[in-house]
């Protein structure tokens, strides 16, 4: 029963794809409102069955409906009911069910948002759309059909990987990442739109870029959380493996970031058009290449939890995708011609530019590093991996250089900065940062890259507070306002701005949690006998004892452990092990103790039988927190940059951005 | 604004080898740094000196043992690369081909970084010979709508 709905809805919501591809087409051709609206009809059909889909597959989950293959993969009678909702998204099946869904929410509201606004470009937006969500309709109805059966019938389902029925996290983390990838269809489809339509003017400009924060926002929420999980649960005591999976999340963040920066320098000097479009295709090229890693096993990966065929059809759609829009792209060049020049080498136009020129750089290094393997073994038939060492070295330099810029873009005039305005603002933050550096070296920080990393976050942090308290100050000048008062308001009357200026900040935090936690983390691996201790930093670890229980769906070893903090007691800790009868090696659930100053995170590495003995693994990680902190504060940054202002009229617009964007004026 | 970012780059590299090669370190300092260059054989992307896996902790403790014998670790890691060819090592080594992967990136960046400065110069000249007008920041039409939105606001 519901396999066959679940077929039959994906069927059909793939037929009215195919149909509204056809009637926009044709009404466009022929100018036909009607079948404009007709296609976007169908947008709002495929929407409500994908939701059935969902549904059905939901209840087929729950309701424990063995018939269905991934349902017997995915789900098991002793798999709490959570684990088993959020197993929709544990396999490719019921992911790419998931990705439909998404865009289908997603097309919706664009399509319900902008069509009344965007006359001229709604149709072919529609189009692309739809285009976009027949191909993956089209991986659901055959070669990774969620709703496939099978016979006889098994009694118990397989459940879910242990690793994904382990954290609360693993509902947040794959559907932000998800919402982040399926998000930048929308900027991409109307960059098409612009470049079908011949209107390239700044106004899918000014469209996108609510459109793309958004994305912009998931796909940060997505990375962050990822990085939270792979820290709690895979029990290796980091976050962040340089793992071809995480690497091909960073990579569309890092080219939408670069997108974000330069359609500012479009909407106000008109310049950068054709990079604008090209940054956007790439962009969401980006986005299905991940799915693609994610998904096709080509690279082994922490995170890959499905092999399937579907990587060649991936790949054929990124071809087709990437030589369609660049084409267009070449085809409209003389109309993406510069309207205005600039006027410095010293300027925020030439900021943005350089800061382009890193963001990509990076991307680079980071595609090139995670392809290289595939690389060196078609040019050399020899196996290599490229792994943290590498990452780092590569990366490390060009990340500092934009977190210099990052500290100086928002605050240099446009157009052209004078020396003496140069100095007015940086003067004071230079040296005050020049004056943290010291005192971090005084106590005991050594090495450059550290202390440029910290040197760099904190001239950030003084900058972005710098322009904060002056705007507060001329309000309260002007208006004689109270401070927290002058201070929201300066915020909400600027929101783009300041919301960008807040996200900088939570970078700054990221950056220094990131510098701290590895470069003076603390580890230990010692086998302890009950009542025996190791040392670490300030902490005394003890040995307790062992013990273990059944539970419905595996059994668990747990250490016993208490933490001193010289001699008084400060905490209980209990690093496991779980057994699964499905898997041969046991999962690893570790213990984290977080503050604000460290976490210290233990994790059972092996044990006696007999409770004799247990060998623990302990890591003081000093500023860990800051890394979540910093990660909150983007996202925050991130939503009152997109937060909607119910009194501001569409043709506000322009001048708002004028108002807002005068930098360092005080 | 170039020669700057370059010399940050090139100071960015040395110091890195620098770092590598330099710092000593207690014995179990030196085998978890090293431990960091090998790969897990038996994880998916994880290094011997994170992976809690079994065969890790082995591979950790020939590491040590290997350290206390007082080979070093060059010596250590041609050993691994012997036994499990070049895919142990977690950086591709500088040699040969893998300088692709590990010039490319900044033959990039500062290949980038010239056209972006030349395109500016272009464009400033360009600006300069056809300066009829000045851009957008002084257009009245501009400034007498944000006078009324201003006041607007304000109320």
């Amino acid at each position: 029963m519901i396999a066959t709905l679940g077929r039959f809805s994906i069927w059909f919501a793939l037929a009215i794809a195919v149909y509204g591809v056809c009637v926009s087409i044709l009404g466009i051709r022929r100018h036909r409102p009607a079948l404009i609206e007709s296609a976007q009809g169908a947008i709002v059909s495929i929407f409500g069955l994908s939701s059935f889909a969902v549904l059905l597959m939901e209840a087929g989950l729950v309701g424990h409906d063995f018939s269905l293959e991934y349902v017997a993969r995915n789900a098991s009678l002793d798999t709490p009911v959570f684990y088993t909702i959020i197993a929709l998204w544990g396999a490719l099946e019921g992911s790419i069910l998931l990705w439909i869904w998404l865009l289908g929410l997603m097309s919706v509201l664009a399509v319900m948002i902008e069509s009344k606004r965007q006359r001229e470009l709604m149709p072919y937006v529609t189009v692309v759309l739809l285009c976009i969500s027949a191909f993956f309709l089209f991986l659901a109805a055959f070669p990774a059909s969620p709703f496939t059966t099978i016979s006889p019938v098994p009694p118990d389902g397989r459940g879910p990987n242990p690793l994904l029925q382990n954290h609360p996290l693993m509902a947040v983390h794959p559907p932000g990442l998800y919402a982040g990838y399926v998000g930048w269809a929308i900027p991409y489809a109307f960059g098409m739109a612009a470049l079908i339509s011949g209107r390239l003017g700044e106004t899918w400009i000014r469209t996108v870029r609510r459109w793309s924060l958004v994305a912009w926002g998931f796909l940060t929420i997505g990375i962050i959380v990822g990085g939270r999980w792979s820290y709690e649960v895979l029990g290796w005591g980091g976050y962040w493996a340089w793992d071809p999976v995480e690497n091909a999340s960073l990579l569309p963040w890092l080219t939408g970031t670069a997108f974000l920066h330069t359609i500012m320098i479009q909407e106000r000097r008109k310049m950068l058009k054709f990079w604008n479009v090209a940054l956007v295709i790439i962009t969401f090229a980006l986005t299905i290449f991940g799915t693609f890693l994610t998904r096709s096993g080509i690279l082994s990966s922490v995170h890959a939890f499905s092999d399937s065929g579907v990587g060649p059809l991936f790949l054929g759609f990124i071809g087709v995708v990437l030589f369609l829009s660049f084409s267009l792209l070449v085809y409209r060049s003389d109309k993406l011609q510069a309207e205005g020049d600039l006027d410095s080498l010293v300027s925020r136009e030439s900021a943005f530019l350089v800061n382009n020129l890193l963001l990509l750089g990076f991307a680079f290094s980071v595609l090139l590093g995670t392809l290289f393997p595939l690389l060196s073994e078609a040019v050399r038939g020899v196996k290599v991996s490229v792994g943290e060492p590498f990452f780092n070295t590569v990366n490390v330099p060009i990340g500092l250089s934009l977190i210099f810029l990052m500290a100086i873009g928002p605050l240099i005039a446009w157009q052209h900065a004078s020396i003496e305005s140069l100095r007015r603002t940086f003067a004071g933050p230079l040296c005050l940062s020049i004056m943290g550096t010291g005192i971090c070296w005084f106590f005991g920080v050594r090495g450059l890259y550290p202390l440029l990393a910290f040197g760099l976050s904190l001239f950030t942090v003084i900058t972005v507070c710098q322009e904060f308290v002056n705007g507060a100050r001329t309000r309260r000048r002007k208006t004689g306002e109270g401070y927290l008062t002058a201070l929201s308001k300066l915020t909400s009357r600027g929101r783009r701005r300041y919301g960008g200026l807040i996200v900088h900040l939570g970078v700054a935090f990221l950056v220094i949690g990131i510098t701290a936690s590895s470069v003076f983390k603390l580890e230990q691996e010692v086998t302890l006998k009950p009542g025996e201790s190791l040392q670490l930093g300030r902490y005394q670890v003890r040995f307790d004892d062992l013990s273990a229980w059944q539970e419905p769906h595996r059994f668990v070893v747990q250490g016993n452990f208490t933490i001193f903090n010289s001699n008084h007691k400060v905490a209980e800790m209990r690093p496991a092990k779980r057994f699964y009868p499905t898997e041969q090696q046991p999962i690893g659930t570790v213990d984290v103790r977080s503050t604000m100053r460290e976490d210290l995170y233990l994790v059972l590495s092996s044990f006696a039988k007999d409770g004799t003995s247990a060998t623990v693994k302990a890591l003081v990680r000093p500023l860990m927190m800051w890394i979540w902190v910093g990660g909150w504060i983007m996202i925050l940054g991130s939503l009152i940059a997109i937060w909607p202002d119910r009194r501001r009229a569409l043709a506000a617009d322009s001048v708002e951005e004028y108002v807002a964007w005068q930098p360092g004026r005080s | 604004m170039r020669s700057a970012l370059f010399a940050l780059l090139v100071a960015g590299i040395l110091s890195a080898q620098w770092a590598s090669a330099a710092v000593a370190g207690s014995l179990e300092e030196q085998t978890l740094r090293l431990a960091a260059e090998l790969r897990c054989p038996v994880c998916q992307n994880l290094s011997v000196a994170d992976s809690p896996s079994e065969m890790a902790t082995q591979m950790r403790e020939v590491v040590h043992e290997k350290l206390q014998n007082g080979e070093s670790p060059d010596q250590i890691r041609n050993y691994f690369v012997s036994r499990y060819g070049e895919w142990i090592l977690l950086a591709p080594t500088r040699q040969g081909f893998n300088w692709v992967a590990w010039l490319l990136p900044f033959v990039a960046i500062v290949g980038g970084g010239g056209i972006i400065v030349l395109t500016i110069r272009r464009s400033i000249r360009r600006g300069h010979k056809g300066n009829v007008e000045p851009s957008g920041s002084t257009d009245p039409r501009y400034t007498s709508q944000l006078d009324e939105e201003l006041k607007e606001w304000e109320q």
